[in-house]
């Protein structure tokens, strides 16, 4: 399970540019589920997604994975907790320029000290999943945005996360591709990932994968629902 | 192993980071070579002209005596030494035949002596390893000079002379006492000047003032006084080239300043996402580590290499300017390599040390931020 209680994020506080991007938020995700979050564009999904994924933290309140509080944890632990828990799908794909797909998706793996013949076959085999791989060797720089956003999404999965985290994982694929990707989160449903997926796109919202549907409007939740 | 591939895992992506930033980081490595091109060099280049002057002047004698008339030099009489000899404090007298010889032909300078030890058979000759390299010239060769009355005189060579000191023996031709009277002219019993040893050395001058009163037209030379010569000759390329030494100390200090301030947008913003990846700050510490280790050290190899080839195999030819007065009299002079290894540790340290670390700090702050803050 994972808990927010009464979260808040304020950016630029106390400046003149103060920004409040989340306030009185309070979920609870189950594991093994799918979870949506949809709303207008600036709502806040992002910066919860970026929350729950320990990529920042909240300005109030507190979260907590599996009973194990982690608003407070010291930094070191939040980069263990990122590694081996959750893949996380970033909205602008953060992936490194310069350097070749298949560097990009080992990239989470370094850490781990896997050897590098395996390391380098199970990257292939992620971007086989999604077409990608007579890719494999090509630099970043030169994909399409919609090869961009498979290799951002093969990264996520290079570790075998629990939890995977998506913010509009279809943004640049179209109808094809989307739902090719679904088909991949159906599986790892089956195989017991928690997925927690923002996005505008009804073939995610609206697919009967969901277990649960959250709606944000202007840092707030204005609807939680079980399917 | 896990730790060990680790570390490979990191390693290689330093590398093909350095790779991917070609453009920058090659103009980052000539700029860094250059200036530890530039620092190697002045410090091979004062550290062996020291040497060089100190050798010089182990030999040199305590009192040296000159004649001159009317302000010009003249032959000694050999004569006059049995009579400085009697004089209180001078332990020995020897006079000296030496002398240069300037070479139309090859537009060189010659330093002609007659050792006071073990001097070659008349017709024989040593010569310096300038010489030797200037004519082409090898042991049992014959080789010709021309002497003090245009005449050419010809001689065997018996050995290449290979002293620790270049500056003494490059342009060297030992000869004996017999071909160096029928070369330079001088007459028998008359020397070049006398050489002499002295028991005290708080006797220097009053042994000096005797020596004047008992002959007015000689010139007694001071060991001290030799010294202060050259240390005002080395003093002052050395000073010219602590000069250029400081600018290119300035050049890295502000080089490395300007990589501990920046860390431009695109670098931070990678870190952050290696942060949100995964990557302990511990991991990134140790590829920038690396970056700037692989940097530093190539430039740091390179830069010293090259200054060692310009220093000791080329004469430090682009000091050329600083060392014209030198050149004219030294035409085939090389330094003699000669490496201190506390000074390299030294250069090691100051630039090496504090560049890795410049690469390092901006990183760890960057590192320390929350990944979704570096990353906008
Ligand atoms: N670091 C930041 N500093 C200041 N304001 C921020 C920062 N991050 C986000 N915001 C603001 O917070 C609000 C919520 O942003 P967020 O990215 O979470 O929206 P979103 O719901 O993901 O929108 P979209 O559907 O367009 O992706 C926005 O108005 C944004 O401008
Ligand atoms: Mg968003």
């Amino acid at each position: 399970m994972i808990s927010l209680c009464d979260i808040a994020k304020i950016f630029n506080a106390g400046k003149t540019n103060e920004f409040s991007a989340l306030h009185n938020v309070s979920l609870n995700l189950r594991m093994r589920e799918t979870i949506v979050l949809k709303g207008p564009s600036g709502s806040g999904k992002t910066t919860l997604l970026g929350l729950v994924g320990c990529m920042a933290r909240p300005t109030t309140g507190r979260i907590f994975l599996n009973d194990r509080e982690i608003t407070s944890l010291p930094e070191r632990f939040l980069t263990e907790i990122r590694r081996s828990t959750f893949g996380f799908i970033f909205q602008q794909f953060n992936l490194i320029k310069g350097i070749s797909a298949l560097e990009n998706v080992m990239i989470p793996a370094y850490p781990t000290g896997e050897k590098n013949s395996l390391l380098r076959k199970r990257g292939l085999e992620k971007l086989e999943m999604f077409d990608l791989g007579k890719r494999a060797n090509t630099r970043i720089e030169f994909l399409s945005g919609g090869e961009a956003q498979r290799v951002a999404i093969a990264r996520a999965l290079i570790n075998n996360p629990a939890i995977i985290i998506a913010d509009e994982p279809t943004a640049h694929l179209d109808s094809k591709l989307s739902n090719e990707f679904m088909e991949i989160m159906k599986d790892l449903k089956a195989a017991g990932t928690t997925i927690i997926l923002a996005s505008h796109d009804p073939i995610v919202y609206n697919s009967a994968l969901a277990d649960q549907v959250v709606e944000m409007r202007d840092g707030q939740v204005v609807k939680d629902g079980r399917l | 192993m896990a730790a060990i591939e680790h570390h490979r895992h990191i390693l290689d992506f330093t590398l093909s980071s350095l790779l991917r930033r070609k453009g920058k980081n090659a103009a980052l490595l000539s700029v860094y070579t250059l200036i530890i091109f530039i620092l190697a060099s002045v410090l091979f280049f004062t550290h062996a002209l020291k040497r060089e002057a100190a050798l010089v002047l182990k030999e040199a004698p305590e009192i040296i005596v000159q004649r001159t008339l009317t302000g010009r030099y003249q032959p000694i009489p050999t004569a006059w030494g049995d009579k400085i000899r009697e004089i209180n404090g001078v332990i020995s007298v020897r006079p000296r035949l030496w002398g240069y010889q300037y070479d139309n032909v090859y537009q060189a300078n010659y330093t002609l002596t007659v050792p006071a030890g073990n001097p070659p058979e008349p017709g024989s000759i040593d010569i310096g390893s300038g010489i030797s390299r200037m004519r082409a010239a090898h042991p049992d060769d014959i080789i010709a000079f021309t002497g003090h009355d245009g005449l050419p005189r010809t001689f065997i060579i018996r050995n290449i002379l290979d002293n620790e000191s270049q500056l003494l023996t490059s342009d060297l031709i030992v000869l004996s006492e017999k071909d160096y009277r029928d070369f330079s002219g001088i007459p028998a019993e008359q020397a070049t000047d006398l050489a002499l040893r002295v028991r005290n050395p708080r006797e220097y001058t009053t042994i000096a003032e005797k020596i004047t009163q008992m002959y007015p037209e000689t010139r007694p030379i001071v060991r001290t006084e030799i010294q202060r010569t050259y240390d005002a000759v080395f003093g002052w390329r050395s000073g010219l080239l602590i000069v250029i030494f400081s600018a290119a100390a300035l050049a890295f200090v502000i080089f490395a300043w300007d990589k501990a301030t920046g860390l431009s947008a695109e670098e931070r913003r990678e870190i952050g996402i290696l942060k949100a990846v995964g990557w302990e700050t511990s991991d990134i510490l140790l590829m920038k580590f690396w970056e700037g280790t692989v940097v530093s050290l190539t430039s740091f190899l390179v830069g010293t290499i090259l200054a060692y080839v310009h220093v000791f195999l080329t004469s430090a030819a682009l000091f050329a300017p600083v060392l014209k007065g030198w050149s004219t009299l030294y035409p085939t002079f090389r330094l003699t390599p000669f490496i201190d290894f506390g000074q390299m540790a030294t250069l090691f340290f100051l630039t090496v040390v504090p560049y890795t670390v410049t690469t390092i700090v901006p990183s760890w702050r960057a590192a320390t931020i929350d990944p979704d803050a570096v990353m906008r």
